[in-house]
């Protein structure tokens, strides 16, 4: 009976037991599977869950023909976890210095965990896990550290070292150096363009990744088609931190950004800066610029600005390359000017080709004022196509009084002056305040902006007027891009050349393009802009610089702004010199005018354009030519 | 009755004992069938893996020779070996420019061409 009643409490005790044991499981099945559900789902989830991210291919920059001036490449951001690394900093810093282009002692430096004290006191581990060694490290260096890390030598045999040291040498192999995807920006032409193109910065992602986005030129004008958007991975892991493709949660692809094709001609951008970079340094101007377009539709095929940069090093950049100078410096036209108060005053049947004009033997008194013709020339009578011909300031002066002040800012305006052209390129001025309105003029306003004072322009608002003259009297918005593709090559958006408006007739702009020749004859001012085979019109223009508020005599803004053929005109072309080192001798015609001459032969050359000149039997000498000879001294 | 009874209880002990086979079968090879397709999926999922690695280093590859494409084209890079080869544009006096004037034959020459390009002996 006593035997029965203890194996009941025996078996009682063993019940409760049990119970007592099941209950301890329910409480921790309940603490692991309730009451700390989510902490432990999110830490099973990010030991056995990663989010890669899929960097955007930022799109491409393409010339006309489909060359290409701008360029990502993939790279490596190469990264270490310095805990992993235990006291082996030496051995792998020795073993990677040479591919990662650091100094042995630095990179050694950079391996130790970092325990530090911020500025409020408190121990941080920055870098304990995590710390960059270099960026933009090509794909085929990130291989060869692979490699070299796989078999790298600790001077141990690791057959005698125990299970936990074998383990730590495996992962040091294998997990200690890693690599994250990344992006180079890359110029495959240097600083060909670098002003149209501009540059890129950088910005780091709060996923360790470098966001390329643009900071000046068409990278930054175009950033948003350029740029794309990235994709993403979230997916399962194994022991060894391999993607189950099984178990991916999402995947969301990168989607490239568009290419931008420009109108730009990579051979004639070429041909462009090669010529100003031989005017820089023979005339050693401040700086040069120059444009090449096609009139008839404002397509732009050469945009140049020097002193230039590579916008592969941006320590190349400085104050004085500056923003794009075509587009974002004024100045004032002199000369060139003369072109809007003729045309003006031809479209208004207030003169013809033929009037005469008294230049007052180069001493004009006007509103209190003297007005000068330049230096040594003392016109009397000169019909109108001389005034341009001659580049007459006092003839000018005459014409503009003539056809007063509100028509000659009505032409002014009209042919963009004081507005943006429109140019797809950060940085336009539009030198608005330097345009005033006709009522706003001083009192001898009306004879001194007609030869190109009291009025300032951008370089590219001056082009786009001799532009027009070529286009028939229709103002054109500057081309600069062709269209934007996809990444497969296909159109997205295509973009077509857009007239502003019609400033002046047809009739009008023909007898202007026939004043304009004359400019590249023997007699005008612009001699040596002739190119042979080909009967050009253009303008010269010398401007006075004005320091410390007055007008200095030895500093010059030179230019001519010119088209050919001149009856077809095919391109538009120019020249802009800022304080050549010729200083009170410089002149538009002598020091821009080879420069256009020089850039218009290599480019009707390369473009085949048709020359509209019958060369003349050998041994006649050429009407042309003879405009060439040395003692046909160029006039302002 | 009792050899009855024996060959009875024969038959019931060979039916269970199919039928437990069977099922045992039936469980083990459910068992190895999802274990295989477990492994299965794997290594497809690790094919995928590899063919989309493979895929990425083949653009990687494709881009690169696009741009060793695009650097040996870039007229730049071509004026600059040009040059390096002493060749340079030709000068205006080295160009020789034919001007084109419409051409318009004579009758006679007309006949006198179809009549030379007829074969003889011929009819038309």
């Amino acid at each position: 009976m006593i035997k029965r009643e203890q194996q009941f409490k025996r078996a009682l005790a063993l019940l409760a037991l049990v119970v007592l044991a099941f209950a301890g499981l329910g409480f921790r099945l309940m603490d692991l599977q309730v009451w700390r559900h989510d902490e432990l789902a999110r830490l099973a989830e990010k030991k056995t869950q990663q989010t890669s991210w899929r960097l955007a291919k930022r799109g491409d920059i393409l010339d006309v023909n489909g060359n290409l001036l701008a360029t990502s490449v993939s790279v490596k951001l190469v990264c270490a976890d310095p805990s992993m690394i235990g006291g082996q900093q030496a051995v792998v810093a020795h073993a990677l210095a040479p591919w990662l282009r650091m100094s042995e002692a630095d990179l050694q430096q950079r391996l130790i965990p970092r325990i530090q004290k911020n500025s409020r006191g408190e121990t941080i581990t920055n870098g304990l896990h995590y710390v960059r060694l270099q960026k933009n490290v090509p794909e085929e260096t990130w291989q060869q550290i692979q490699a070299t890390m796989s078999q790298l030598k600790f001077g141990v045999d690791e057959k005698k070292l125990t299970k936990a040291d074998r383990a730590f040498l495996r992962n040091l192999r294998l997990y200690a150096i890693s690599a994250e995807p990344d992006q180079l920006r890359v110029y495959p032409n240097g600083p060909l363009a670098a002003h149209v193109l501009g540059f890129v910065g950088m910005l780091e992602n709060t996923n360790h990744t470098s966001e390329v986005f643009g900071y000046d030129g068409i990278e930054k004008f175009f950033d948003d088609k350029l740029r794309g958007a990235s994709g993403w991975r979230v997916s399962g892991m194994d022991s060894r931190k391999n993607e189950l493709v099984t178990q991916r949660d999402e995947n969301v692809k990168a989607q490239s950004g568009l290419n931008v094709v420009l109108t730009i001609d990579a051979a004639v951008q070429h041909i462009l800066e090669t010529t100003l970079t031989n005017a820089m340094t023979r005339h050693a101007p401040q700086s040069i610029t120059g444009i090449v377009m096609r009139p008839r539709t404002g397509e732009i095929l050469a945009l140049a600005s020097l002193p230039g940069f590579d916008p592969n090093d941006l320590r190349t950049i400085n104050t004085n390359t500056g923003p794009d100078r075509v587009i974002s410096d004024v100045m004032e036209p002199g000369s060139t000017f003369k072109t809007i108060v003729i045309s003006g005053a031809l479209n208004e049947h207030i003169i013809s080709l033929n009037d005469t004009v008294f230049c007052e033997n180069g001493l004009f008194h006007y509103a209190g004022i003297t007005l000068h013709d330049s230096e040594g020339h003392h016109f009397g009578d000169l019909t109108v196509q001389q005034v341009l011909q001659k580049s007459s300031n006092i003839g000018a002066s005459k014409i503009g009084i003539r056809l007063q002040a509100p028509k000659l800012y009505e032409y002014m305006t009209g042919f963009g002056l004081g507005a943006f052209t429109g140019i797809p390129l950060p940085h336009e001025v539009s030198a608005k305040n330097f345009v005033r309105p006709a009522d706003k003029w001083g009192k001898y306003s009306i004879a001194q902006i007609p030869m190109g004072q009291g009025v300032a322009v951008t370089r590219l608002q001056m082009a786009m007027v001799m532009g027009a003259i070529a286009n028939g009297g229709v103002l054109m918005r500057p081309m600069l891009v062709k269209e934007l593709d996809d990444a497969n090559g296909n159109v997205v958006q295509r973009y077509e050349p857009q007239s502003v408006r019609r400033v002046v007739t047809e009739a009008t702009a023909r007898d202007m393009v026939a004043a304009l020749k004359t400019v590249v004859s023997k007699d005008g001012t612009a001699a040596l802009a002739a190119i042979t085979n080909y009967v050009v019109a253009g303008k010269t223009g010398t401007a006075q610089k004005v320091v410390d508020g007055k007008y200095a005599n030895d500093r010059f803004v030179v230019s001519f702004l010119g088209f050919f053929p001149a009856d077809n005109p095919q391109l538009c072309i120019s020249v802009v010199m800022d304080s050549p080192k010729e200083g009170g001798h410089a002149f538009g015609g002598a020091l821009c005018g080879p420069i256009f001459s020089e850039i218009g032969k290599r480019c009707a050359s390369y473009l085949n354009i048709p020359p509209d000149l019958v060369p003349p039997p050998a041994g006649t000498p050429d009407v042309v030519a003879s405009a060439q000879l040395p003692n046909n001294l160029p006039l302002r | 009755m009792a050899k009855n009874r024996k060959n009875q209880a024969a038959a019931i002990r060979f039916g269970p004992a199919l039928k437990a086979l069977f099922l045992c079968l039936v469980i083990a090879g459910s068992a190895v069938g999802y274990v295989w397709q477990k492994s299965q999926v794997y290594q497809l999922g690790k094919q995928i893996r590899e063919t989309e690695l493979r895929l990425v280093q083949l653009e990687r590859n494709n881009q690169m020779l696009g741009d060793q494409l695009a650097d040996l084209r870039s007229p730049v890079k071509l004026d600059q070996r040009a040059r390096g080869l002493g060749l340079m544009p030709a000068q205006p006096g080295q160009v020789v420019r034919l001007s084109e004037t419409p051409f318009t034959p004579s009758e006679k020459s007309i006949y006198a061409r179809q009549f030379a390009a007829r074969p003889t002996g011929v009819s038309p």
